[in-house]
């Protein structure tokens, strides 16, 4: 089902001075419940601009934005509600830690809906439990964690929130392979059990291909493609011709084809090119 | 927003008045706010007006621009104003009603003033800040105030802490903002309930933004002692700027404008009533 809708949307910063800057041209897309959708899109193309209109926390330009088929826009409607319905983690979000320990600073959003004191421990402890953070911590002060805890720590803020469409503004950037896998995966096994919707902002194929479901790919304020990870990933040349990149193993893929093996090209996670390559030489799998 | 704060922020161009040497704008903008305190007859105002105006012209910046960044002003203009017209004793009654009596000279003075206000802001921020970068303007006023290293004032420390703060108060906003949207993200109101209520809803804001300062500001110092940095003695500058024939224009013109001012006061000591 289609939880948020863009239609025609425009956005431009600073209308009417010398600072203008169209950062969205006619965006056309829709958020579905059960899915992850994967926003790709090089440093600059809007990205974060676009998660922005989904909560209201920016309202285009023109265009609407329809959250369960209703205009945000509209005279009268609930944002303090969308906002708790649609949970937005910025990017660089261990900057907004600002409680005195861990276990206080995942609860403001919970505590701002209202919740009572035994439903926001539960859903701590769940949120907590997704992305990896021992309990060990929860009496810590927020600035006393490692860069990648402290992320983790604001992401369980917003999953706190258990929101009906979670937004992840560059979840893994600047952490290490490690960090980035566990980030990741955890939200990947969250949205698995919730089966909400979720966006993951990132500028990393290698990633988005991995773990979204969906993708839609931006270039320069607008959307260049979107369809899911094959669709997209088949069109290499057309990513390739704008400086995007495709994940390595179908780059790996089409060199190899290129060099006379006939093998598929739509492929971009390792397992699936492994199975092609051994029905190919007429191996058997057998690791 | 938050951004929408005007008064005092550059406004890109390349104008007249932009393309003025910082130092000939200060002293100017000097020249031009005793020459509004100056003003004490209706010649003297109609000429300052003109000359505002015209000062507005040659920047190049929008009235609409300007016009916005005067709204802070709101405030003081309209206690200035009520308290002349309930409290200044003249001749001319205009009102009198119960305890309230409103003098005709109270009027013209609360316009006089709000007027001079008005002027002053206008005039020197379009002289400043407007047209002249923050970098400009600290350049300036560091070249302007030299002579004191000879009494070994720390000018140069004092330019560059300044040229710093400003550089840096956008960061500060756009980072507010940013903190700002964040926390309303996780369900915060700024904009509801009592004073303390409102005042507590800031410390989630106020928190990171401190913590983010001091960051920046331990960020920038080693960043800055990694590049040799070592105070001004012996430093030269990336742009020089020098006195032209603009300047001159410019430095006459407010001269000219200050004597005209006197004068009229002089000759035409004229006021309404
Ligand atoms: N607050 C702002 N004011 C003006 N321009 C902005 C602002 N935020 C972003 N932009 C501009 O809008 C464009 C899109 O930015 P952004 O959405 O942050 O891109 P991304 O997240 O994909 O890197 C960029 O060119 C950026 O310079
Ligand atoms: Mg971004």
């Amino acid at each position: 089902m289609t939880k948020l809708k863009l239609v025609d949307v425009n956005y431009t910063y600073s209308e009417g001075t010398p600072f203008r800057k169209d950062a969205l041209r006619n965006i056309n897309i829709e958020i579905e419940d059960n899915c992850i959708t994967g926003l790709i899109g090089h440093t600059g193309c809007g990205k974060s601009t676009l998660v922005q209109l989904l909560n209201g926390l920016l309202f285009p330009t023109s265009g609407e934005v329809m959250f369960d088929g209703k205009n945000i826009k509209e005279k009268g409607y609930d944002l303090k509600t969308l906002r708790h319905k649609v949970g937005l983690v910025f990017q660089y979000p261990e900057y907004q830690l600002f409680e005195d320990t861990v276990y206080d600073d995942i609860a403001f959003g919970p505590k701002n809906m209202g919740l009572d004191k035994d439903e926001i421990d539960r859903r701590i402890r769940e949120a907590a439990l997704f992305v990896g953070l021992e309990e060990r911590y929860f009496e810590v002060s927020p600035f006393d964690l490692s860069g990648g805890q402290k992320r983790r720590a604001a992401i369980a803020g917003i999953m706190a929130m258990d929101p009906d469409v979670l937004i992840l503004d560059e979840p893994a950037a600047g952490l290490d392979p490690i960090g980035r896998e566990e980030i990741l995966g955890g939200i990947y096994s969250y949205q698995r059990k919730r089966k909400n919707a979720v966006v993951i902002v990132s500028h990393s194929m290698e990633d988005m291909a991995r773990y979204s479901d969906k993708l839609i790919v931006m270039n320069g304020g607008e959307v260049f493609m979107q369809g899911n990870c094959r669709e997209v990933f088949s069109e290499t040349d057309k990513l390739l011709s704008v400086g995007l990149d495709v994940p390595q193993i179908t780059k790996f893929m089409r060199e190899l084809k290129s060099k006379g093996v006939d093998v598929r090209t739509d492929i971009f996670t390792v397992d699936e090119a492994r199975a092609e390559i051994l029905s190919k030489i007429g191996g058997r799998g057998n690791a | 927003m938050l951004k929408d704060i005007t008064l005092g922020q550059f406004f890109p161009g390349r104008s007249f008045l932009h393309r003025i040497d910082p130092r000939t704008k200060i002293i100017a903008a000097l020249l031009y706010i005793v020459a509004v305190f100056l003003c004490d007859s209706i010649m003297s105002f109609i000429i300052l007006l003109a000359a505002t105006l015209a000062l507005i012209a040659l920047s190049g910046v929008p009235v609409k621009i300007i016009v916005k960044g005067l709204k802070p002003l709101i405030f003081i203009l309209a206690f200035t104003t009520i308290y002349n017209v309930f409290f200044y004793k003249g001749d001319h009654i205009l009102v009198h009603w119960k305890f309230i009596t409103i003098y005709l000279e109270g009027v013209v003075f609360a316009l006089i003033m709000g007027l001079r206000i008005i002027c002053l802001l206008t005039g020197s921020s379009v002289l400043m800040t407007y047209t002249t970068s923050p970098i400009m303007l600290t350049d300036g006023i560091e070249r302007l105030l030299s002579p004191l290293n000879k009494i070994k004032a720390p000018v140069h420390e004092f330019a560059m802490m300044m040229s710093i703060a400003l550089r840096f108060i956008p960061t500060l906003v756009e980072e507010t903002d940013k903190i700002m949207c964040a926390q309303k993200a996780r369900g915060a109101d700024f904009s509801s309930g009592g004073l303390i209520k409102r005042a507590r809803a800031l410390i989630p804001v106020l928190v990171p933004l401190f913590i983010s300062a001091f960051r920046r500001a331990s960020d920038l110092a080693v960043a800055m002692e990694c590049r040799c940095y070592r105070g001004g003695s012996g430093r030269t500058r990336m742009t020089k700027t020098h006195f032209g024939a603009r300047d001159v224009i410019l430095f006459t013109a407010t001269v000219i404008l200050g004597t005209v001012i006197v004068l009229s006061n002089i000759y035409f000591p004229i006021w309404m009533i």
